[in-house]
C-alpha cells in the first residue's frame, strides 16, 4: 500500500520507558504535605515559642518550689494581674507566671523523655515480636498479664518502690510503658509481614533485622508518628494526675499537677490561679496532639501528590 | 526431545504441605529438567503458589522431599547451601503492585540480593551488575533513583524480573507473572521471559491458571486440581491426548478463535463425581512414557485402552 498522506513512524522503545515526572523524594513530600495546613503551622510556631519560653524563663526567674522569698511579706500575696505579675501571685507570694513556666518545663520534659523511651523500646521489641512466632508465644503472655493491671497503678507501686523524684518517675513510667506500643507495632508487623515484597526479600536472603529496618519500619513510620503524638500528651497527663494526687513528683520539682491541686483551694476567690496552669496544660497537649497527627498524615505516602 | 538423558534440576517426591490442619497440597511428584519450561496449571486456590513457595523455602513442608541438584532442600540447610540456593533459585511474583518495597529505590530493590551476600568486588561492579540487569529487561539506568509507585504495572513486573536476574539464577519460579498485567503488555513480558531463558539457559517453573497461556511456551505441563497433580505430560501430548476429566474440562474452556466453532463448542464440566475411589484408590501412574495421570486401577485400564485407540 502506497499513500503519500501516510508515513511510517519508528517507535523508540527507550522513549516509551522514560519517566517525565520530576524525581520523587519522600521527605520533601512529607514536609510539603505538613506545611500545607495553615492552622498546624500556627500551632507549631506556638509550640516552638512555648518550648523555648519553658526552657529559658525558669532559668531567668530562678523559681524554686523549696524557696519562697516572699513568704513573710503578706502584701505580696494574691496580687492581681499586672504587667509585672502577668498571672498575679499566689498564697505564698510567688509569681504564678514563674510557677506555670517551671511546671510546664517539667511536664514537657516528662512527656518527651517518656514518649521517646517508650516508643524506641516499643518499636524495636514490637518489630521483632511481630516477626518471630517463638517470641510471640512468650510475649503475648507477658503482655496479657501486665496489661490487665491499670497502668497508673503500676506506676504508683513502682514510685513507692523507687521513691519520688523526676528520674524515678521517668523510670516508673517507662518500665512497662513501652508494652502497649510494642503490642501495637507487633500487630502492624503481622499485617504486612507476609506481603509479597517481604517474601521477595526472603527469597533474596535478606536477614530478619534488615527486613525489619528496610521493609517493615518505613511502612510503619506514619503509625509510629500517630503513636508518638498520643504518647506525649498521655505521659504529660499521667505526670499531672500523679502529682495532683500527691504521689508523682516530690515537692522539690515544680509540677503543673501539684499547682492545680494547690490553686484549686483558692478557686472561689482567685479563679485565675487555677485556670493559668489548666489552660496552659490544655494548650500544650492539644497542640502537640494536632501537630503529631498532621505529621503522621504527612508521613503516609498515600497523602502525597 | 526423545530419549537422550536429561539432567534433572528439581525433583519433588510425595510432597505434602499443610497450613495448620488444612492439607493444601499432597501427593505431588514431578521432576523439572535443566533448560525446560515446566508449567503448573490449575484454577485459583488449587495450590500452585503453595508449591512454588515451598520450592523457594518460604513454606515449610509436612511430608515428602524437594531436591535441587540432588540435594534435599525442604529442611534446615547450612549457611553455604542457603547462599547457593538463593543465588541459583529465584522467584517472580504474581502481583507487581505488591511485590516491590514501596519505600525503597529501584537501586536498592535490584541490588538487595547482591548486598545480602556481597556478590561483587567493589561498588563499581555492583552498579555495573544492576545496570546490566535493568537494561536486560528493557529499563533505563536512570530509573535507579526512582521509587516503585512511579512505574506502570508492566514496568514494575520487569523490575521484579531484574531483581531475580541480577542473581544470575539457574532456576526461576514464575508465579503467574502476567495474569495481573494489562492484556496489551502480557506478550511483551512473556517474550522477555523467553528471551532471557534462551540467553541465560534458564529453567522455569511457570505457574498459570489457564492452559491457553502455557501451550506455546511450555515443554511439559502439569495440571493441578485441589492440591493434587492430576495429569502431567509433554505440552503437545497433553493437548492431543488429555486423559483426566479435569484436564479435558480445562481444555474445553480455552476459547477458539473461530466464532462458529466457539458457538457450537461443548463445555466439559468437571465435578469430581466422575471417579469412584471408594475401594479402588488412585495413585500416580505413568500411562505412557512421560505421560502421568492420577488414577485408580480401573481408570488406568481405561486410559491405556484409550491411548491405544486414540
Ligand atoms: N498462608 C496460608 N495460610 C493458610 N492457608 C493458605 C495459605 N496460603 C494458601 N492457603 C490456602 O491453600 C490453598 C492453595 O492456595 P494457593 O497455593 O495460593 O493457590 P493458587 O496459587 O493455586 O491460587 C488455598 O485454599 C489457600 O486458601
Ligand atoms: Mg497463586
Amino acid at each position: 500500500m502506497q499513500d503519500s498522506r501516510f508515513e511510517f513512524v519508528t517507535v523508540d522503545a527507550r522513549v516509551a520507558e522514560e519517566i517525565e515526572a520530576p524525581s520523587y523524594s519522600y521527605w520533601q513530600s512529607v514536609s510539603k504535605q505538613f506545611f500545607k495546613k495553615k492552622s498546624t503551622v500556627i500551632l507549631l510556631l506556638l509550640m516552638v515559642v512555648i518550648i523555648l519560653v519553658a526552657l529559658i524563663q525558669p532559668e531567668l526567674s530562678g523559681y524554686d518550689p523549696m524557696n519562697s522569698p516572699n513568704i513573710n511579706r503578706p502584701e505580696m500575696r494574691f496580687r492581681g494581674i499586672s504587667l509585672q505579675y502577668p498571672y498575679g501571685t499566689d498564697g505564698v507570694g510567688n509569681s504564678v507566671w514563674d510557677v506555670v513556666w517551671a511546671g510546664t518545663r517539667t511536664s514537657l520534659l516528662v512527656g518527651f523523655i517518656v514518649a521517646c523511651i517508650n516508643t524506641s523500646i516499643g518499636v524495636v521489641v514490637g518489630a521483632v515480636w511481630g516477626f518471630s512466632k517463638a517470641i510471640d508465644k512468650v510475649m503475648i503472655e507477658v503482655f496479657n498479664i501486665i496489661s490487665s493491671v491499670p497502668y497508673i497503678l503500676i506506676v504508683t507501686v513502682l514510685l513507692y518502690t523507687f521513691g519520688r523524684g523526676f528520674w524515678q518517675l521517668i523510670l516508673a513510667m517507662c518500665l512497662t510503658g513501652w508494652l502497649s506500643t510494642a503490642y501495637f507495632i507487633r500487630t502492624q508487623v503481622m499485617i504486612i509481614r507476609d506481603r509479597e515484597y517481604n517474601l521477595a526479600s526472603s527469597c533474596l536472603g535478606t536477614p530478619m533485622l534488615r527486613l525489619v529496618s528496610r521493609n517493615i519500619l518505613p511502612y510503619l513510620l506514619s503509625v509510629i508518628m500517630t503513636n508518638v503524638s498520643l504518647e506525649i500528651p498521655a505521659a504529660i497527663s499521667t505526670e499531672v494526675t500523679l502529682s495532683f494526687l500527691g504521689i508523682g513528683l516530690n515537692v522539690a520539682v515544680p509540677s503543673l499537677g501539684r499547682m492545680i491541686n494547690q490553686y484549686a483551694n483558692y478557686f472561689n476567690g482567685y479563679p485565675h490561679l487555677f485556670w493559668a496552669p489548666v489552660l496552659t496544660l490544655a494548650l500544650v497537649t492539644i497542640s502537640l496532639y494536632v501537630i503529631g497527627q498532621t505529621l503522621a498524615d504527612a508521613s503516609d505516602p498515600r497523602t502525597h501528590r | 526431545m526423545g530419549t537422550e538423558k536429561k539432567e534433572v534440576l528439581v525433583s519433588i517426591r510425595d510432597l505434602e504441605i499443610k497450613f495448620d490442619e488444612y492439607v493444601a497440597v499432597s501427593n505431588v511428584n514431578f521432576d523439572i529438567y535443566k533448560g525446560e519450561t515446566f508449567s503448573l496449571v490449575g484454577e485459583s486456590g488449587s495450590g500452585k503458589t503453595t508449591i512454588g513457595r515451598a520450592l523457594m523455602r518460604i513454606h515449610e513442608t509436612s511430608k515428602g522431599d524437594i531436591f535441587f541438584k540432588g540435594k534435599k532442600i525442604n529442611q534446615k540447610v547450612g549457611a553455604r547451601l542457603h547462599k547457593e540456593l538463593i543465588k541459583k533459585m529465584q522467584m517472580i511474583f504474581q502481583d507487581p503492585a505488591a511485590s516491590l518495597n514501596e519505600r525503597a529505590t529501584i537501586d536498592y530493590i535490584v541490588s538487595e540480593g547482591l548486598r545480602n551476600f556481597r556478590l561483587y568486588k567493589n561498588e563499581t561492579e555492583r552498579q555495573q551488575k544492576v545496570r546490566e540487569a535493568l537494561l536486560s529487561v528493557g529499563l533505563l539506568p536512570e530509573h535507579l533513583t526512582r521509587y516503585p509507585h512511579e512505574f506502570s504495572g508492566g514496568q514494575r513486573q520487569r523490575i521484579g524480573i531484574a531483581r531475580a536476574m541480577v542473581m544470575e539464577p539457574e532456576f526461576i519460579v514464575a508465579d503467574e507473572p502476567i495474569s495481573a498485567l494489562d492484556v496489551s503488555i502480557r506478550a511483551q513480558v512473556l517474550n522477555l521471559l523467553k528471551k532471557l531463558q534462551q540467553e541465560k539457559e534458564l529453567t522455569y517453573l511457570f505457574i498459570a491458571h489457564d492452559l491457553s497461556v502455557v501451550r506455546f511456551i511450555s515443554d511439559r505441563i502439569a495440571v493441578i486440581h485441589k492440591g493434587k497433580i492430576v495429569e502431567l505430560a509433554e505440552a503437545e501430548e497433553l493437548f492431543l491426548n488429555p486423559l483426566h476429566p479435569y484436564t479435558k474440562s480445562l481444555l474445553s474452556a480455552i476459547p477458539i478463535p473461530d466464532p462458529r466453532l466457539e458457538k457450537n463448542k461443548k463445555l466439559v464440566v468437571y465435578t469430581g463425581e466422575e471417579h469412584d475411589y471408594s475401594e479402588d484408590l488412585p495413585k500416580w501412574k505413568e500411562i505412557k512414557a512421560g505421560h502421568f495421570v492420577w488414577a485408580n486401577d480401573a481408570e488406568e485400564k481405561r486410559y491405556r485402552m484409550q491411548m491405544k485407540i486414540g
